[in-house]
């Protein structure tokens, strides 16, 4: 099952993520940075098991992110 | 009455904290978190640095301004308010606003205010309009320095008062980076990459080469430079006793994006040049001097910006640094012995020789330059050591596994 792989810590709050695709993305009131709903952390990353019919809009918010923490795989 | 000028360092790291230290810088600025115009930069301290901070300047007396200048949306103001809560708990000095929510909510918990150069003020209604907020404004980095001291005479002469109480204080920048859009307003590289300078994350497309072409004939157009957005460096040492003349207090040095070593310098430099100008021996030959000892580091050429009225920027012929020397990383800290003063490194790429140049970085005290003078490769006198090898030389800083390992080499 394809994946969205979140590496929370180097986010800069921009809310590009949550613009694009506000099913998968919030931003979180607490630290201003982009939270991966439902998402599992493990070691430092946060991931995100999606449907196959996500991967093409999540790709365009990986490819939209400024600082590239987002990373999706199929 | 003698005018205090305050010598203002950038610190992106401990590393660069402790250099800034170790220079005479009078005051540091830096950012936490992502609120901060260097949000992108690998080096970001972290909320919970602030203590430490806050303890390793009060023990030398330096003042210390927490950067929080960014575009901010609504989804930062929870994140703002932890921050100045923490800022408030630790004293830090001033919070570097740009955001009227933050100069509100500093204002609310009475954290004294500066107005960020993201905010370009360039005339004296803005100051008096920010003095109910703040007690300082760093002014827009494009006005000439008779528009500077028109705003600063006007300040002592129509009394304008900050939160404090006493009269606004004037900063500029005197060296660094330049923009070349006014400070605040470039949206290149948020358009290109959509990353936005005014969160932090520039991603310096005016720095790269371009290429003009005639979109209608298809033809390349001639031009003498193609660096045809990057402005040289901001240099101020040869003008210093004007700047002093227009009657700013605040000095503030660019990089929080750059290394120690150019921290050290560039603060050691001007504090030099601020010390000669009090003592009237402010010579051509020593900024001579201090010109070549700033070319050493990090620069893309110099000049003095828009101080002097000159209208077009003077734009750089380099992708990079145009510094005369630069940094080899060759390896890191192990242990030191502290009886013997001796310590040890990995190197863990090149090779160092007897004679060479070498530069220690490290998060404890900042940088330790010196040359190799006696150097034991593996347990024996040797002249070279290579990669892999374990190297002991005589050093009095005490070095830990956290150091870093430079040979300086000419550029």
């Amino acid at each position: 099952m394809p994946n969205i792989i979140h590496y929370r810590d180097k986010c800069i709050g921009c809310g590009i993520c949550y613009e694009m695709m506000p099913m998968v993305w919030r931003m979180s009131k607490k630290d201003g940075k982009a939270t991966l709903l439902k998402s599992e952390l493990k070691k430092k990353t946060y991931v995100l098991q999606i449907d196959d019919s996500l991967v093409e809009d999540s790709k365009k918010v990986a490819e939209a992110c400024p600082v590239k923490i987002i990373k999706v795989n199929k | 009455m003698k005018k205090e000028i305050e010598l203002l360092a950038p610190a992106g790291s401990f590393e660069s904290l402790h250099a800034a230290i170790q220079a005479g810088a009078n005051a540091v600025y830096f950012g936490v978190e992502q609120l901060n115009m260097r949000a992108k930069s690998i080096n970001s301290f972290a909320l919970s640095d602030l203590a430490q901070i806050k303890k390793l300047c009060s023990k030398h007396s330096i003042k210390t301004y927490i950067t929080l200048n960014t575009v901010m949306y609504e989804h930062d103001m929870q994140i703002l308010k932890t921050i100045l809560k923490e800022v408030k708990k630790q004293k830090i000095d001033a919070v570097i606003a740009a955001d009227f929510a933050v100069m509100e909510y500093c204002k609310q918990l009475k954290i004294p205010v500066q107005i960020s150069t993201q905010a370009n003020v360039s005339n004296i209604e803005s100051v008096k309009f920010f003095a109910s907020f703040s007690d300082a404004v760093v002014l827009a980095r494009e006005l000439t320095l008779k528009q500077v001291k028109q705003i600063t005479n006007e300040i002592s002469r129509k009394k304008i008062k900050g939160v404090s109480g006493n009269l606004m204080r004037i900063e500029i920048f005197v060296h660094g980076a330049l923009c070349m859009a006014i400070s605040g307003k470039c949206y290149l590289s948020l358009h290109t990459q959509n990353s936005s300078a005014n969160r932090g994350a520039c991603n310096q497309n005016c720095r790269h080469a371009y290429k003009v072409i005639d979109q209608e004939t298809n033809e390349e157009l001639m031009i003498d430079n193609e660096y045809i957005m990057s402005p040289k460096d901001l240099c101020t040492i040869d003008i210093l006793d004007k700047i002093i003349d227009s009657g700013v207090v605040i000095l503030k040095i660019e990089g929080r994006g750059k290394g120690p070593e150019y921290v050290y310098t560039v603060t050691k430099i001007y504090k030099e040049a601020l010390k000669a100008i009090e003592e009237n021996n402010y010579t051509k030959e020593k900024i001579e001097q201090w010109k070549i000892a700033l070319e050493k580091v990090y620069n893309r050429g110099f000049w003095e910006g828009y101080y002097l009225g000159r209208k077009l920027g003077e734009w750089t012929e380099n992708p990079g640094s145009a510094a005369t020397e630069k940094k080899v990383y060759v390896g890191k800290g192990k242990k030191y012995f502290s009886k013997a003063k001796i310590g040890e490194f990995v190197i863990e790429t090149g090779t160092i020789k007897m004679g060479d140049s070498l530069m220690i970085t490290s998060p404890d005290f900042g940088i330790h330059t010196q040359n190799i003078e006696r150097l034991v490769v593996n347990g024996v006198d040797a002249t070279v050591a290579v990669k892999g090898d374990s190297i002991t030389i005589p050093i009095e800083r005490k070095i830990t596994s956290r150091d870093k390992l430079y040979k300086i080499v000419e550029a």
